[in-house]
């Protein structure tokens, strides 16, 4: 789930909760400070009974009889002054009395006190009723002022969230999504004053161009070894060429052929080391636009010899007029070259090559090439692009660079690689040429 | 011919005079500054220039060179993917390009090349048995009759024509025809197959017998 639908999802769901326990407890406060309210109203009624007693004399209200009573007009309230037995202290209870053929429930406040040395019970008393009739209005305005607040954080809450976490969207999007490798452009560290999201947007920042600076000397000491590489190779080699010019015996020279086959396989391993090197170095220019067919013709053209040589037929069945643009047409050209020549290779005799290009709906243009061949293994496909790996696909050698330098030609253009093979009956390789690159000539 | 070598590295520079010597007169320096002298003092046909000189940068090295031989032909040997340095060199007036690691047949095949080219028609037609060979045309005829070879067919006859007398292998026929696509021993059968096919094509006029395979090796023209 998103940080943010989880924050938001919390903050909702806790101001709920806060509303549903206040909805609850609400009642119950009312009621209870309604009460306390009505005990201490009751207690102030009391003390200003006694003082006005003590002002007019406690005979002023009695007249001669033993008690006194008053209430208001609708009995909401009353006062009551009899003679008691004993002294007791002041007691608050919830009682019934008979007021005028009315049984009222009031809240009653009950006082003895001496006057002259005779005991007088005081009881002052308010209708329950009265006490609660405010309750309901007021739990009611509460409640609306409760859930408009609560409305009204959750708005500005999840705005807050929203523009506080932008920066971790902005931190994936430019850092991580659309960040292509090896980072070459420098990365700009995010604005934000939120410290958790700088820390993480410098570590990030950091651990790439950590990564980007350890790939580039592995690069740099690839191209710099293959061309340290080639001046003894040169020097091998044109020695080798030299002695075998002079006079010699047999096995002396079937020896020289043998170390010049080795030290030319050396040469082909370090010029493709480099020339991947060179790729992945970015020291190609894209700058040319490229008929693909005519590109083909050209690649079957010089592969003609063998064609005839293997008795395979080929069939190119490809659109006119189709252009990849922002390309490299030498290496394309290799690409190109090194896929049919490796499909005449591994054919049968008298085998065929079907090359096929065709648009997706995408507009992605998609070409396969067809052969009849040995087939590659299953467990092979996997590393077939992988340098240094043993394919089974060559016996004589098996340090297959040429599928190591398509994908790295392949790689260099945006072009999509892909392998399918059934052993003994064929395979199929297949290059996607993105709609971007790909223009058609009116 | 005179041929001056500017290269550091010693052992190559030597290598290549031992190889060059036996048609060219050859001057060696193996630094900048020496080459400037030997340029002062001689007239050269050939200068082979290494562009990556310890005590100059070779781009510098050529311009200069150029003002003191400006007749001489420039070849710049250049470790292989000095792409710029490629384009560069041929702006600044050099005739043809060498990447490292490069075979010794293929520098003099270079340098014949541009010899062709600047004495125009003259030396470009060779007998070759009952056969004639024009490189200028790329053709080989028979009682002026023109032979139909394959592109690769003509450049495989031509290199062994060049060198010849001298056994060429496989592989070195192969680089030369394939250059950076060959790729390994299984190029080096398709030039079994070429040969079979000028040796068929050519025997239907006369015998083809300066052709010869040499066992163990490759093929040879021995004229």
């Amino acid at each position: 789930m998103k940080l943010l639908t989880k924050l938001t999802l919390f903050v909702t769901l806790s101001k709920l909760a806060i509303v549903t326990l206040f909805v609850w407890l609400l009642p119950l406060l009312v009621e209870k400070i309604a009460f306390q309210y009505t005990n201490y109203y009751l207690d102030q009624q009391k003390k200003k009974v006694l003082k006005v007693i003590n002002q007019n004399g406690i005979d002023y209200y009695l007249q001669g009889d033993s008690s006194y009573g008053s209430y208001t007009m609708l009995k909401e309230e009353y006062i009551s002054l009899e003679p008691a037995r004993t002294i007791l202290p002041d007691t608050i209870q919830t009682s019934q009395r008979l007021v005028e053929g009315d049984t009222l429930t009031y809240r009653v406040l009950n006082h003895e006190f001496s006057y002259q040395g005779k005991p007088y019970m005081l009881e002052v008393g308010k209708t329950t009723a009265t006490i609660n009739q405010y309750n309901r209005p007021l739990q009611k305005v509460a409640l609306y002022v409760l859930i408009g607040l609560i409305a009204v954080t959750i708005i500005t809450d999840l705005i807050y969230t929203r523009l506080l976490l932008r920066p971790l969207d902005v931190i994936i999007r430019s850092k991580l999504v659309n960040s292509k490798f090896p980072f070459k452009e420098h990365l700009q560290p995010i604005k934000t004053s939120t410290s958790d999201f700088r820390y993480l947007d410098e570590s990030l920042i950091q651990l790439m161009n950590k990564i980007r600076e350890d790939f580039e000397r592995e690069r740099e000491f690839t191209s710099n070894a293959s061309h340290e590489l080639m001046t003894p190779i040169t020097i091998l080699q044109n020695k080798m060429e030299n002695l075998l010019m002079d006079d010699l015996s047999d096995e002396a020279q079937d020896r020289i052929i043998g170390m010049m086959k080795t030290l030319n396989r050396l040469k082909r391993i370090v010029s493709s080391l480099l020339l991947i090197s060179r790729i992945e170095n970015d020291q190609f220019a894209r700058s040319e636009t490229i008929d693909i067919k005519s590109l083909l013709q050209e690649v079957i053209d010089e592969l003609q010899d063998r064609l005839l040589a293997k008795g395979v037929q080929l069939k190119l069945s490809v659109p006119t007029r189709v252009l990849v643009k922002e390309s490299n047409r030498d290496l394309l050209f290799q690409l190109v070259y090194n896929l049919i020549n490796n499909a005449i290779r591994y054919n049968k005799e008298n085998g065929s090559i079907h090359i096929n290009g065709e648009f997706l709906g995408s507009g992605d243009f998609v070409l396969h090439i067809d052969d009849t061949g040995i087939g590659i293994a299953p467990e092979a496909i996997v590393t077939l692009f992988n340098r240094f790996k043993k394919s089974g696909r060559s016996e004589e050698e098996g340090y297959g660079l040429g599928l190591s330098i398509v994908k790295s030609i392949a790689d260099y253009h945006q072009l999509t690689l892909e392998v399918s093979s059934k052993l003994g009956e064929g395979s199929r390789f297949t290059l996607i040429f993105p709609s971007a690159i790909i223009t058609r000539k009116a | 011919m005179k041929v001056l070598i500017v290269e550091d590295e010693r052992s190559m520079a030597l290598e290549m005079e031992a190889f060059l010597m036996k048609s060219y007169l050859c001057d060696l320096a193996f630094t900048a500054k020496q080459g400037m002298r030997l340029m002062e003092d001689n007239q050269y046909d050939f200068i082979l220039l290494d562009l990556g000189l310890p005590d100059k940068d070779g781009m510098l090295v050529l311009e200069e060179a150029k003002k003191n031989c400006p007749q001489a032909s420039y070849i710049i040997l250049t470790a292989r993917g000095d792409l710029e340095d490629r384009i560069k060199g041929l702006d600044l007036g050099a005739d043809d390009y060498l990447a490292k690691p490069f075979s010794l047949l293929e520098l003099q095949s270079r340098m014949h090349a541009i010899a062709r080219r600047k004495s125009g028609l003259k030396d470009s037609q060779v007998d070759l048995g009952d056969f004639n060979v024009d490189l200028h045309r790329r053709a080989i005829s028979f009682n002026g009759e023109d032979i139909d070879l394959s592109r690769k067919e003509f450049d495989l006859l031509s290199y062994l024509l060049l060198h010849k007398n001298r056994p060429l292998t496989r592989m070195q026929l192969s680089e030369h025809i394939w250059g950076n696509l060959s790729s390994d021993d299984y190029d080096s059968n398709y030039i079994d197959v070429h040969i079979k096919n000028i040796r068929k094509k050519l025997t239907v006029f006369a015998p083809a017998d300066w052709l010869q395979t040499i066992r163990g090796i490759g093929y040879k023209i021995k004229l």
